[in-house]
């Protein structure tokens, strides 16, 4: 209903139940505030947005004052101001004036506020409050002397982030904000406390002192770690990313952001940057100009591949973090040249047996389910800003349940089945089975042996009860030996419960990766297939063999082979790229290039480079277009990055077809080892990444088995298995062993 | 007619000559004023904007906390600050310049800062032979407050009642 209200002379019209100070914010009037955030909650604490409301004898809180009809409110009058400037002394009281020490100092909420509403001396002769100060981990610094316990912090902790680190203890003058544990901050999402804090309580750990904030421009960037694409702002300073601070957009990732997308940009200035094209001549690497390293590769081509037309041999894989231009050039290229052997699917086991099911939810529909399954995935590590809008839906009521190989730590409730990875397809089958019971159709004939366990009937009738449900698939599922009988029989439950799908396989860029098809066509081979194939070339776009493919050891031995001639673009150096390469091209980072990601919704964000890249390296899609120039193909006249993605966007979209049958008789393996890098090493530039290694999400690293297990592999806790130190848990599926590590997986990846 | 007449007894009594003649004697006997510059030099206002140079508190620890307000209020963009946290946890500068060259002496700079660590000194007799001497860097800049501290402090105690 709409009321209609007057602030400051002026009438306007409001929603019932709207507190007045979001009608300020419409309207644009200001009113100063510390604890109102518009994603939090009301805590009206601070007492700073007093507003003069005709008819209330005191003041009212414009945070927490709902508007009625018929309402006059002034927020300028002498009541309103009077009473303003009064709790501006009051919290001036024990604030320190250590602003030109203050990381905050140039945007702190409090010295702006301060300008105006604060007296120039101070009527508080007395000992000012002092707290000391608590070391709550590698990424935030704390400076509580400062805090103004406004509890901007202890509420996101508790609303948003799910984990309440943050709490207010002792009362009165001994009132502290503090992390409840000595571990300090381990939420994956602490990073927007530093955002929130209006003070300069909580800031930047690695940002200390570096910088004022008028120094640094903010370039809208996209981040391009997982496939939500969230938008943030890149603080730049002559010619470096410094910082990273969120953005707004309510359609991807509201107003937080995780800590992944904002603390990844250490990595860009970290030594083992390539800097220079370099070649390899008599086993010596050797740093060069730019046309010396291009002719070397044109030769190396025409050398092994071209001159003999031999194209088959020649494969191109790309890393799913790159960009759609650089994915769609390289495409072009290799297809132009008359290759097909293309992909970016390099971490999959088996590409005849892949996960394809189709996303079909908004994330913003996310809040509003009431019922989600969630198969095969650690949400809150995997997929943070993900995670963050299923536990929205499920504080407002939705049921969550999950199927995974282990109990994992969600922030909100869930119903938690614990079930192996062989036993996947079958309960999923169970669960389509008790389905098409209720209505009573024909069984399809690979059910007819299946019988629904006790996990499969509750399933489908939490999926029967709800009007509005979501089927997750999550990333440990990859490389599941049922996979493609799993994304199957997901899309016919979905079908028959009306049911949308979300599909967390495809991380990073993946989507995009297929917008462009970068993927073999009939006539080409797969990855894998590449990696058998004893083939004479290679163009590689940002790999990193021993944490990018399932078949790590496979890869590096198609690679190193001497008759093999391999051409390596890469933004990091690296010992194995350089064992095998024959040329390194230095590729500019993500912050680096002008680019196009896709999200899980398929939304395409362009974004531009922040800053330059460092040393010799240019954007990797400029790369690409000189290497089709060098090699005379016609077509690849672009200018700049926008060029490639219009034709992307004028092209149709190839459809694949893929195996739908479902085949539940597929062997299984008796040990089923799921690799999961953990969240701070899931790219190159994280791996890079100081404070984010240094954190205890980023620390990971763990190899976790139920007991049964243990005893059949003959290991206990001190053991380790596949260099990663064994976890005994006793609340795990048995068969198989989930690792969380950051390590790369050459020890594993052939498992 | 009368003006004529006036202008007549003027010039004949010598009027004009003997005032002229009269301010000779009296400077004559009065005391110089002329300087012998460089043998000696002029009094100089304790406000007087001259040298800059970084101070250091009785301690030896510099006064600079890197705020870089200076930095963010120069009108002439002549200082360079970089900083970074020293091992000891505190705020300090890694690079402080100042471009004599572009520097106009508004003195800005030393209203700026909080800890008085910039200042202005008297010293105005200084030149440098090649281009880069215009560069004032961090050292120069300490040098010059250690070798002024008592002069420096003379002019800011002086000044203090006005401020």
């Amino acid at each position: 209903m709409i009321v209609e209200i007057e602030i400051d002379g002026k009438l306007i019209n409001a929603n019932t139940g709207e507190m007045v100070i979001a009608v300020t914010d419409r309207e644009g009037i200001s009113v100063p505030r510390f604890c109102y955030h518009k994603k939090l909650s009301i805590s009206a604490s601070c007492r700073m947005c007093l507003v003069d409301v005709e008819g209330a004898p005191k003041p009212q809180p414009a945070c927490s004052t709902p508007v009625a009809e018929g309402m006059k409110i002034h927020t300028q009058n002498e009541k309103a101001i009077a009473s303003q400037k009064a709790v501006m002394e009051f919290l001036l009281i024990n604030h320190p004036l250590d602003c030109p020490i203050c990381d905050q100092g140039g945007e702190c909420e409090l010295q702006d506020v301060a300008i105006e509403y604060g007296s120039d001396v101070s009527r508080f002769s007395e000992g000012k409050r002092i707290v000391a100060p608590s070391d709550i981990g590698p990424l935030i610094q704390t400076d509580m002397t400062r805090c103004i316990h406004c509890t901007r912090c202890v509420r996101f902790g508790s609303e948003i982030a799910g984990i309440m680190e943050m709490g207010a203890t002792g009362r009165g003058e001994e009132l502290k904000i503090e992390p409840f544990l000595a571990e300090g901050i381990t939420s994956e999402l602490s990073g927007n406390m530093i955002d929130v804090c209006p003070v300069g309580a909580l800031t930047s750990k690695p940002f200390r002192y570096e910088l004022r904030s008028w120094q640094m421009s903010s370039v809208e960037n996209i981040a391009r770690h997982d496939l939500v694409g969230s938008n943030l702002y890149a603080q730049t300073y002559k010619g470096n990313v410094k910082r990273v601070v969120s953005g707004d957009n309510d359609a991807v990732n509201e107003t937080w952001i995780s800590d992944r997308d904002r603390f990844s940009y250490e990595g860009l200035t970290h030594e083992n940057r390539l800097l220079f094209p370099q070649i390899k001549v008599e086993g010596q690497w050797k740093e060069v100009e730019w046309d010396v390293a291009l002719d070397f590769a044109i030769k190396g081509l025409n050398n092994n591949i071209l001159n003999s037309r031999n194209l088959a041999k020649l494969g191109g894989l790309a890393s799913n973090t790159a960009t759609i231009e650089e994915l769609h050039l390289m495409q072009k290229l290799l297809r132009e040249m008359g290759c097909e052997n293309i992909d970016h699917r390099l971490n999959v086991k088996d590409l005849n047996n892949t996960m394809h099911l189709k996303s079909t939810i908004k994330l913003i529909e996310l809040e509003s389910v009431d019922h989600a399954l969630v198969i095969g995935a650690n949400l809150r590590l995997e997929q943070p800003m993900i995670n963050h809008r299923l536990r929205k839906a499920q504080l407002s009521g939705a049921n969550i349940t999950t199927l995974n190989v282990k109990d994992f730590d969600f922030n909100y409730k869930v119903d938690s089945h614990i079930t192996s990875p062989n036993e996947i397809a079958n309960t999923l089958a169970g669960v389509l089975k008790t389905l098409i019971d209720k209505t009573k159709q024909e069984f399809p004939e690979y059910l007819s042996d299946v019988i629904p366990s006790e996990h499969s009937v509750t399933l489908a009738n939490n999926l029967l009860e709800a009007n509005n449900s979501v089927l997750i698939l999550g990333e440990h599922l990859i490389n599941n030996a049922q996979a493609s009988s799993i994304s199957n029989l997901t899309a016919e439950i979905a079908k028959l419960t009306n049911s949308s799908t979300l599909n967390l396989t495809a991380t990073a860029n993946s989507l995009g990766a297929q917008q462009v098809n970068f993927m073999p066509n009939s006539q080409g081979m797969n990855a894998n297939e590449m990696l058998d194939a004893d083939m004479r070339a290679f163009i590689l776009l940002d790999i990193y063999p021993e944490y990018d493919f399932h078949h790590s050891a496979a890869a590096l031995n198609a690679l190193s082979s001497d008759d093999v001639f391999v051409i390596s673009l890469n933004s990091f150096g690296s010992e194995l790229v350089s064992q095998y390469s024959d040329v390194m091209l230095p590729m500019a980072a993500m912050f680096e290039t002008s680019g196009t990601h896709m999200n899980i919704n398929g939304k395409a964000q362009s974004f531009r480079a922040s800053v330059g890249a460092p040393g010799e390296a240019k954007p990797a899609w400029k790369i690409l277009k000189v290497l089709a120039d060098l090699l005379e193909l016609p077509s690849f006249h672009y200018e700049n990055s926008t060029q490639v993605m219009s034709e992307v966007a004028h092209q149709s979209i190839q459809t694949h077809e893929y195996d739908a049958s479902i085949d539940l008789s597929k062997q299984t393996v008796t040990l089923e080892t799921i690799w999961m890098h953990s969240p701070y090493q899931s790219d190159v530039l994280l791996r890079h990444a100081k404070s984010l290694n240094a954190s205890q999400i980023g620390q990971m690293n763990t190899a976790s088995m139920s007991v049964t297990t243990a005893q059949s592999l003959s290991l206990n806790n001190k053991d380790t298995y596949l260099g990663v130190p064994v976890e005994i848990d006793s609340i795990m599926a048995d068969q198989c062993v989930f690792v969380n590590s950051n390590q790369a997986t050459n020890a594993g990846g052939s498992q | 007619m009368f003006n004529g007449i006036k202008k007549i007894v003027n010039m004949l009594t010598l009027s004009e000559l003997r005032s002229g003649m009269k301010i000779t004697a009296k400077e004559l006997v009065n005391t110089k004023i002329t300087v012998q510059y460089p043998e000696e030099k002029t009094p100089i206002s304790p406000r007087f904007r001259g040298l800059h140079a970084l101070r250091r508190y009785p301690n030896g620890e510099e006064r600079c906390i890197a705020c870089k307000l200076c930095e963010a209020v120069c009108p002439a963009n002549a200082i360079t600050i970089e900083s970074e946290m020293r091992e000891d946890g505190t705020r300090r500068t890694t690079q402080y310049d100042i471009d004599l060259f572009k520097c106009i002496f508004c003195g800005f700079c030393e209203e700026a800062c909080p800890v008085d660590a910039i200042v202005e000194t008297q010293i105005f007799e200084y030149a440098f032979e090649s281009r880069d001497g215009s560069i004032m860097t961090k050292d120069r800049l300490l040098e010059v407050g250690d070798n002024n501290e008592q002069a420096i402090s003379k002019a800011r105690s002086e000044d203090s009642k006005y401020r």
